[in-house]
């Protein structure tokens, strides 16, 4: 569903993202794990066509990302690290206007609005505009516009920060939720950037951990933790490695 | 292309739930009703004078075109270059600061969808707005004895509405270029006063040979309203604004999607 090849990101001198690679298949839930400044927001960017890759390439569902741009983007829906709101809508005109500029057919746009509220826990809060809501229910719109269009990736910038306990407990249930299929409906392919560790065992099944730009691990959760180590201390040891190697070069 | 109209309808229902665009609307009005009244007043004193003096054939020559609705339409493109900056410069740059520009380079929509689909909403509202100045020439036609002269009332009108659609894509690409609302606005009025001041800085001689000299009045679109202001509808006059909407809207596709390059 998601192939990465070689993605590399160069802000000048400084190197973002450094030639990560991976394959992501159909209905896998994978977290996107590292430290702030590890290149997580900058390797989703690259996915969902924010930002070209300085090399590298990568596939959705099929569409290559230079090749065909338009099809890579319709295929996914993205939730960023702040949700792109537009705060004097309404929670409906919203979702709606996004389901528009995702290319929803005009008589689907009112059921797929409703939907993408409801699984939302949005349906109460339609009419309200966007500005006056909690942060919570502002993530929670953020999270009904990736929905909209049904797409079949979801890729979450650090979906849960800034929100508190309550929120965050409400927002991964709803995560799990979209990860599983509903009646008749396929199955989403998710990826969540995080550095809550929590958050990872919570929600997915495979874990990519990547460090200053680098991809160090990519394994199924379970697999990770098998040696009787939590993630815990994997994700530590696997940060610290680099940690000393650097202190001697500078 | 087919998100244009998506883009547009997005952008004029954000306008008109924000304060600005009524209050813009109606300083234009109020702004339309006073020039209105100066400029009327102002041409039958002048013509009361005439028929003093017994001027007949300067009393022929007077009419409501020339001696009064000429200065009301320069007048109003006046107010258009201090208004229209307001409406703009939100445009790109609030897209910017909400975090919606993610949103749309990252759907389906094309670059063109979104630069088109804005322009579009803007040059609907300065459309609303040479609307409001053509319903006093309109009030003259019906009530004037004699009234105006249709051909150039409307030919003026036409003016008016393409002076606003260029500032709109000069606006546009304002604030295209910032995330400052305060900035857009202001990058778009000193752009729309150097033009405005063009012919004069041709005359003052700091364009050296006459070719310098008609480039730079050709850069005005005060020289363009007035031809068409006149009755003079050209093909020469329509191309400068034609090819004025057309740059500015090239610049600022390349200014969105330039944040792709960094
Ligand atoms: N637009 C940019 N210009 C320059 N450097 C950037 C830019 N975006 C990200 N970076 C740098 O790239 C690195 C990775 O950032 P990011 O992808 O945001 O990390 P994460 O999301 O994992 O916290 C950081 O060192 C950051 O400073
Ligand atoms: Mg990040």
């Amino acid at each position: 569903m998601i192939e990465a090849r070689g993605l590399t990101k160069r802000y000048g001198d400084v190197v973002a993202v450094d030639d990560v690679s991976f394959q992501i298949g159909k209905g896998e839930v994978v977290g996107f794990l590292g430290p702030n400044g590890a290149g997580k927001t900058t390797t989703m960017r690259m996915l969902t066509g924010f930002v070209p890759p300085t090399d590298g390439t990568a596939v959705i569902a099929g569409h290559d990302i230079f090749t065909d741009p338009i099809a890579a983007r319709r295929a996914i829906g993205y939730l960023p690290e702040t949700p792109p709101l537009y705060p004097e809508m309404t929670v409906e005109s919203y979702v709606a206007y996004v389901a528009k500029i995702n290319d929803v057919a005009r008589g689907k746009r009112k059921p797929a609005v409703a939907r993408a509220l409801e699984r939302c826990g949005l349906a109460d809060v339609r009419r309200r505009v966007i500005g006056t809501l909690s942060k919570g229910y502002r993530q929670r719109v953020g999270l009904a516009q990736a929905i909209v269009h049904v797409p079949p990736v979801l890729i979450l910038d650090e979906p849960t920060v800034g929100l508190d306990p309550i929120q965050v407990r409400e927002i991964r249930q709803l995560i799990s939720d979209l990860a599983s299929p509903e009646q008749g409906e396929s199955q989403h392919t998710v990826v969540l950037s995080t550095h809550i560790l929590p958050e990872v065992e919570a929600i997915c099944r495979r874990v990519i951990l990547v460090n200053e730009g680098r991809k160090v691990i990519d394994k199924p959760l379970s697999e990770l933790t098998a040696g009787g180590m939590t993630l815990d201390e994997v994700f530590v040891r696997e940060i610290m490695k680099e940690a000393p190697a650097e202190q001697a070069a500078s | 292309m087919r998100h244009i109209a998506d883009v547009a309808g997005r952008e004029l229902r954000g306008l008109f739930v924000s304060p600005v665009a009524y209050g813009i609307l109606s300083l234009f009005s109020v702004l339309a009703g006073i020039f209105f009244i100066v400029t009327l007043s102002a041409f039958s004193e002048w013509v009361l004078r005439l028929q003093q003096m017994q001027a007949i054939e300067a009393l022929a020559q007077a009419n409501l075109n020339d001696g009064m609705i000429a200065m009301f339409y320069q007048s109003m493109g006046v107010v258009l270059l201090f208004l229209i900056p307001g409406i703009t410069m939100s445009l790109f740059a609030s897209e910017k600061t909400n975090g919606t520009q993610e949103l749309l380079l990252t759907s389906p929509l094309t670059i063109w969808d979104i630069v088109l689909g804005k322009f579009l909403a803007g040059a609907i509202f300065t459309t609303l707005l040479v609307a409001i100045v053509a319903a006093y020439p309109a009030v003259l036609w019906i009530y004037g004895n004699p009234g105006p002269e249709l051909g150039k009332t409307i030919s003026g009108l036409l003016g008016l509405l393409l002076v606003s659609w260029t500032y709109v894509s000069i606006g546009a690409f304002a604030s295209s270029l910032t995330r400052s609302q305060v900035l857009a606005f202001l990058l778009t009025f000193v752009i729309l006063l150097m033009m405005m001041f063009m012919p004069a800085i041709a005359d003052l001689g700091v364009a050296g040979t006459s070719e310098a000299r008609d480039f730079f009045r050709y850069l005005s679109a005060d020289v363009h309203l007035d031809q068409l202001v006149r009755g003079l509808v050209d093909t020469k006059d329509l191309a400068y604004f034609a090819v004025m909407i057309g740059t500015f809207l090239v610049f600022t596709k390349t200014a969105v999607e330039s944040v792709r390059w960094r």
